[in-house]
């Protein structure tokens, strides 16, 4: 451990927890912009949380320690791996932190013990959603494994400190097959997300939903919980993509000034990305559930095609 | 009634007459509409001829001491699409079962296999005046779930509105316990959904029986909000039924409105002035405009594609808002009154409808390409959730569900009503029968409506919008609230074009007081296509199905 990393360890995950709704807030508005509303405030996201937390959680009858425990272990899950995407400056390397399979195995793990909760409460709903949840699981984790191959192989590590410590401050990505891997990253981000077209994430109908069905029996503080670990998961994964396609001002060094001009370039760059986000969502209807897996093989066949490169070119 | 015999219905009594292998005994006939009665045996001969010349069942209701002291009598509305008569098959039924439960006297012969859209009429039927039927194939309750008690027929004359007191339904223990149809097999396995649902939409129990996604039978359970419409209605004057034919169903509230006057009129032989007439179709159009436009962003917001919902979302709000100038009510209510309108609308309010219409076509036009340039709006719709031709006649769908199948009948053109008999709107077809016809098909229908309101505003006579001889005439016109009004006795249908589809209303009048009111909305008949609709279909797409279809719960549970 060094001095630096433990900087990084306390700043990175309040950055991401604070962070976090924000743009989940700001997707929210462009979307509203977009069909002429106003939307609610941008603080309102803050708002709901903190009222959220303040409700006692109703389990249902059937459920068990899983629906308890989920709330609590998806944030943990997402808070670690806080610690592997560098947000606001790349620390020094440190032990196995940064590790890009350990990364995707936090993530399948959130996802695991969501699918879990949602057939732990008995409902229809929850079942339906595990169920379409883990079958698209089967084609978007090879995807995503992939897409993080590819990427390390531009970037020549399985660090992604490493890998970001190389790209940071650049204004242009390292490598041009870098912009390939961010279509798939793009991709990933939307489908882990439950964004259109894959999931909805505004609809009322249960019938469609997918990731939304999984959380529809939790209630006050579990709810908030699982919100905000949803949150980080969107702003992690699109800190991936930034310092993949947009390094710019990503500071290397833990120094002060630095950090702060490092962060407040991220939140600009993380605004831009969200408005993309808001506006993709904007211009697309829902696939058909069944269509899915032609979408997340754009993202496959993009990292291939990375792999390809790198290692005929 | 008077009896005018003309040619149509001479033509209409032979040919009864050879269906059934005997002379039919005419009760009463108006240019479209005659009531026949037939021998038992007759019946049933007429009945399967009838379905093999492809009529559809259109209505089957009872009444209680209908033109006598006592015993119920059916009437099954025929009719073919196309054709403007309707004809009535009457049945006497005896005397029904009593409130003790005993076995009714006399039950009479299902039509339900014959036509299935009987199924719900004999079983709404048997709720409302315990009469039961023979040979049908499902028996179970209908509007009265199983809360309500044994023997328990709102209907019946004898029942005075009043509090009832209901039973707890427990599981297992209730020998009228519905019972949702069963399917075993590996990997088949059940999905409750509702009554209650998540958004702000009416209640409804959907039982979707699937294989992994896709669905491979659906059965719907609706009636969770009876308000006992029809039983209100009686002893009422017609005055004082309006309000109720209103409350049918919020978005067809004009058209109800509509469908209940011209059937007092009819009845009672009220003459409406043209500019009543013209003014009233301006209004059923509108209706039909502001109704289809949320039918057609509610198609889009299922799909998640609010960018092209919201643009129909922010015209049916201008929409009513215009509604609101023309009668003081978004909703087009309080307008509509037996005899005509209950005041003349203001020419400024009028004059501000052309420009207003201009320039909803240009916004209109813009939105629906935008929709129609989306390919991935397209995906969704297009081979989602179809409803095949042959399902059109035997189940009397009517309305935009109908024409995106394929069959062009609309009432405004079959059986022209008001204004409608000068001016017609132009017709509108798909054969796709998918998702995505029915949302051309309703974007056709709100063009044709709009250019028919603008040449109905060209051709706005002037004049009065009361007739003289109307039941609320001149100053005295609340009079037919008070107590000892009495009026004209007689009974008609009439047929109307909701946005929906076609909405029947029969009026029963005994002294100028309503005996009994019967209301059947397209909803009722056109709820059996989606049990069709979604086969074969995964469960996702249900929602967009449904809301293509965009039936009303409330104007089905009266």
């Amino acid at each position: 451990m060094n001095t630096s990393f433990l900087l990084f360890a306390l700043l990175n995950p309040a950055f991401a927890l604070l962070a976090a709704p924000l743009y989940m807030a700001l997707i929210r508005k462009v979307k509203a912009y977009a069909q002429g509303r106003k939307g609610p405030k941008l603080f309102q996201v803050y708002y709901d949380l903190r009222k959220l937390m303040h409700k006692e959680a109703v389990y249902s009858p059937t459920s068990s320690w899983v629906m308890r425990l989920t709330p609590c272990l998806n944030l943990t899950a997402l808070l670690a791996c806080s610690l592997f995407v560098p947000l606001i400056f790349v620390p020094e390397p440190a032990g196995g932190f940064g590790n890009v399979i350990v990364f995707l195995y936090l993530l399948a793990l959130e996802r695991f013990f969501t699918a879990l909760s949602g057939l732990d409460a008995g409902s229809a709903f929850g079942g339906m959603g595990s169920s379409r949840s883990m079958s698209l699981a089967a084609v978007i984790e090879p995807t995503m494994v992939v897409a993080f191959a590819a990427l390390a192989f531009v970037l020549k590590s399985l660090n992604l400190h490493e890998m970001f410590a190389l790209t940071a401050g650049s204004l242009l990505p390292a490598s041009p097959t870098l912009v390939l891997v961010s279509i798939s990253l793009f991709i990933i981000l939307i489908v882990e997300t439950g964004r259109l077209p894959v999931d909805n994430p505004a609809t009322h109908l249960e019938l469609t939903m997918i990731n939304e069905a999984m959380i529809l029996e939790q209630t006050g503080k579990n709810l908030a919980l699982l919100e905000l670990a949803h949150a980080i998961k969107q702003l992690l994964l699109m800190g991936v993509l930034i310092n993949t396609i947009l390094p710019i001002g990503l500071s290397a060094e833990a120094d002060a000034g630095k950090i702060a001009v490092s962060a407040l370039l991220f939140l600009l760059k993380a605004g831009v990305l969200a408005v993309v986000i808001g506006l993709f969502e904007s211009a697309l209807a829902k696939m058909r559930l069944f269509r899915l897996p032609a979408f997340y093989m754009m993202a496959f066949f993009f990292s291939a095609l990375t792999i390809l490169i790198e290692v005929f070119a | 009634m008077d009896m005018k015999k003309n040619k149509d219905t001479m033509d209409l009594l032979s040919e009864i007459s050879g269906m059934a292998g005997e002379e039919p005994e005419l009760l009463s006939a108006r240019t479209d509409e005659a009531y026949v009665r037939l021998s038992e045996a007759g019946f049933e001969r007429a009945a399967l001829a009838l379905a093999e010349k492809k009529f559809s069942l259109i209505g089957l209701f009872c009444a209680e001491a209908f033109e006598k002291e006592s015993g119920f009598t059916l009437f099954y509305a025929f009719k073919k699409a196309g054709r403007a008569h309707v004809l009535v098959l009457v049945r006497e039924a005896g005397r029904a079962a009593g409130r003790e439960g005993k076995a009714a006297h006399g039950a009479v012969s299902s039509v339900a296999e014959i036509f299935p859209s009987a199924s719900w009429f004999e079983r709404e039927v048997r709720d409302g005046f315990g009469l039961e039927f023979s040979g049908a194939f499902d028996t179970r309750r209908l509007f009265l779930h199983e809360c309500y008690p044994e023997g328990f027929h709102p209907l019946q004359k004898t029942f005075k509105n009043g509090p009832i007191s209901l039973r707890k339904p427990e599981a297992g223990k209730n020998p009228e316990e519905y019972r949702f149809r069963e399917t075993k097999g590996e990997g088949v396995y059940q999905v409750a959904v509702g009554p209650v649902h998540a958004g702000i939409i009416e209640p409804g129990h959907f039982r979707f029986n699937v294989i992994g996604e896709p669905i491979f039978s659906l059965e719907i359970r609706l009636f969770y909000k009876h308000r006992g419409i029809e039983k209100l209605a009686e002893g009422k004057s017609p005055l004082e039924c309006v309000p109720l034919a209103e409350a049918v169903s919020g978005d067809e509230s004009a058209a109800n409105a509509v469908g209940f006057c011209t059937a007092v009129e009819r009845a009672s032989g009220i003459a409406v002035p043209e500019r009543a007439e013209c003014l009233r179709a301006v209004l059923l159009e509108l209706e039909r405009v502001y109704s289809l436009l949320g039918d057609l962003a509610g198609m889009a917001v299922d799909v998640g594609f609010s960018l092209v919902a919201s643009p129909f979302f922010i015209l049916r709000e201008e929409v009513f808002r215009q509604n609101e100038k023309l009668t003081g009510s978004r909703f087009l209510r309080g307008i509509m009154v037996p005899g005509g309108l209950k005041k003349d609308i203001s020419g400024p309010a009028l004059e501000e409808l052309p420009p207003f219409l201009a320039k909803f076509s240009r916004t209109f036009e813009s939105a629906f390409e935008r929709a129609m340039s989306s390919s991935s709006l397209i995906d969704r719709f297009a081979t989602t959730g179809v409803v095949k031709k042959e399902l059109v006649a035997p189940l009397n769908l009517t309305g935009p569900l109908a024409k995106a199948s394929g069959c062009p009948a609309d009432t405004r053109l079959d059986r022209p009503y008001g204004a409608y008999r000068r001016l017609s709107p132009e017709p509108s077809v798909k054969k796709g029968g998918d998702v995505l016809s029915r949302f051309e098909v309703k974007a056709d229908e709100i063009r044709a409506s709009v250019k028919l309101i603008k040449r109905l505003l060209e051709e706005m006579p002037s004049g009065p919008v009361f007739a003289e001889n109307g039941p609320a005439a001149g100053e005295e016109a609340r009079s037919d609230v008070r107590p000892g009004y009495s009026g004209p006795s007689g009974y008609s249908i009439a047929l109307v074009e909701s946005p929906r589809g076609q909405n029947l209303h029969w009026v029963y009048l005994k002294n100028g007081r309503i005996d009994r009111y019967k209301v059947r909305t397209a909803s009722f008949c056109n709820w059996q296509a989606i049990e069709h609709a979604v086969l074969g279909n995964i469960v996702p797409d249900f929602p967009v199905i449904n809301k293509s279809l965009n039936m009303s719960y409330a104007g089905t549970d009266l």
